[in-house]
């Protein structure tokens, strides 16, 4: 068990602060803070194709599809490092896990090196309005026909459809299978005819969150599918084996950076804030029991990413993976709940103003993390969800 | 033409050309529609329209209530 990085490791995190100073302009922090376009601005994507060009996405991927076949610890200081600046590389939904462990050949030629361009990214379209917690009981459905198939339904809550290039569906192809073993996944084009996008606001929604806000999204969609046609060549992984393809590439997706950041990014941002701003000519940084509660918050932030280090490493190392990710999406998305519960008491009414607020702290990021907070608790997976799996894949106790 | 459809819930009539006319595209090609003109559902076969999310969840938890033979 090691708990340093590496030399190479630190070097390597100091030549991607480098580059971010240099290259985040406030052109991309702009592109950047518009929820409608998020990465796909035309400033953002070209700092991403000179990201891919330092080979920093994907690092951890085969070098046949454009990865370097390094370490996953390195993969994560890149990404941690974005991920502070509130750029994403490669994090949770790129749907990529999935593809590199259960998609064919030519799948892994035509998304992979798209992805880590930057060129190609998913949206998730796994929730309906019936069928969340208990997902198994989805009812989009896609018929075979020859060569293709038909897909009709509907998903609820496909966060980035209005910005994605694909989606990735999950459909019940078997009605008369047990629920779980009549589910397939499919990587379709967002431009397939058929498939409509209606928006759906979030708590985000107005004013927007500035940029460094966890779950800023002010919008998430509906999305509809009527005779929607796409090849057979769309399927991931076999027929009707969508359940374990979509769960295997779900909880990979938990694991990495994106989500120690989400955890801990508010904690490190209060802590600096405190060092150097007082309220009302206040310092609270030498209030006793202020950092009592900033030192508490701080030991479960660090908890946190003993979590995540722990999940890297057994996915590093090819380990059996089962309820690790699940105990830390329960332990993580409650610590933020806390966490901002703690800072808003801390910063009290000026604390709750929102971006653009004249007197707001910092643009209201703090106020806008608040609410965000409660998003992470519910969305890839609940966290009522998820003690269930850790009941289950960790203790051993029946599926009821 | 076929009427227009009711909200099974509370009956009020939806217009199916609004709530199908597209409003835009997205980034990447899906036609996007208007969120204030209602939402719908695809169930046993055929898309029914509802005039608010509450609507289409108080159907979906119980649509044979709401379903006419
Ligand atoms: C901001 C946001 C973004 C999202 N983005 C996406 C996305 O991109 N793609 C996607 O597919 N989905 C997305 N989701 C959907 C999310 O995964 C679901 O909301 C979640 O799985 C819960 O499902 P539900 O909304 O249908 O709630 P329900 O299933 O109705 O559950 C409501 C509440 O009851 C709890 N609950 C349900 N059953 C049980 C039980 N048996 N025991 C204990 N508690 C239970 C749930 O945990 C939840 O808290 C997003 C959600 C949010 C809020
Ligand atoms: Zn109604």
């Amino acid at each position: 068990m090691e708990f340093a990085f590496t030399p190479e490791q630190e070097a390597l995190r100091v030549e991607v602060q480098q580059f971010i100073a240099e290259n985040v302009t406030p052109e991309i922090v702009a592109e950047l803070e518009d929820t409608g376009i998020r990465r796909r601005g035309p400033k953002t994507r070209e700092m991403y194709k000179e990201i891919a060009e330092r080979g920093w996405i994907g690092i951890s991927w085969p070098k046949e599809y454009g990865g370097q076949a390094g370490s996953r610890i390195d993969q994560y200081i890149v990404e941690e490092e974005f991920a502070r600046a509130g750029i994403t590389v490669g994090g949770a939904g790129s749907g990529a896990p999935a593809i590199l462990a259960a998609g064919t050949e030519e799948q892994k030629q035509e998304f992979l090196p798209g992805i880590i361009r930057g060129e190609i990214s998913f949206a998730l379209g796994f929730t309906e309005p019936q069928a969340g917690a208990d997902l198994a009981g989805l009812q989009c459905r896609a018929v075979r026909d020859g060569d293709e198939y038909v897909i009709n339904g509907q998903k609820m809550y496909t966060t980035a459809a209005h910005y994605a290039t694909h989606i990735y569906l999950m459909a019940r192809t078997d009605p008369d299978a047990p629920r779980h073993r009549g589910i397939s996944i499919f990587l379709i084009p967002m431009d397939t005819p058929g498939i409509t996008v209606r928006p759906l606001w979030t708590i985000q929604n107005d004013p927007p969150a500035p940029l460094g806000t966890t779950y800023g999204d002010n919008r998430t969609n509906e999305t509809f599918f009527e005779n929607v046609r796409v090849p057979a060549s769309c399927l991931l992984g076999e027929e009707n084996q969508g359940w374990y393809v979509g769960a295997m590439g779900l909880n990979l997706d938990r694991v990495g950076a994106s989500r120690y950041l989400i955890s801990i990014q508010r904690d490190e941002d209060i802590v600096n804030w405190v060092k150097d701003n007082d309220i009302e000519g206040y310092a609270m940084r030498e209030d006793p029991a202020l950092r009592d509660r900033l030192a508490d918050m701080w030991i479960e932030g660090q908890v946190c990413r003993l979590m995540t280090m722990r999940s890297m490493s057994i996915v590093e190392t090819d380990g059996n993976f089962t309820y690790e990710g699940s105990a830390e999406k329960v332990f993580a998305p409650e610590h933020g709940v806390r966490t901002t519960e703690t800072i808003a008491q801390m910063l009290g009414p000026y604390g709750q103003l929102l971006n653009g607020s004249e007197d707001a702290i910092e643009s209201g990021v703090f106020a806008h993390n608040l609410m965000g907070a409660f998003q992470s608790g519910i969305n890839h997976g609940s966290v009522q969800v998820m003690r269930d799996q850790v009941a289950r894949r960790g203790l051993g106790m029946p599926r009821v | 033409m076929p009427a227009d459809p009711v909200c099974p819930v509370c009956k009020t009539v939806i217009n199916e050309d609004s709530a199908r006319a597209t409003t835009g595209q997205t980034m990447y090609g899906a036609n996007e529609v208007d969120p204030n003109a209602g939402t719908r559902s695809f169930f046993n076969g055929e898309w029914y329209y509802f005039c608010t999310l509450q609507c289409r969840t108080r159907f979906l938890t119980a649509p044979n209530t709401f379903i006419e033979s």
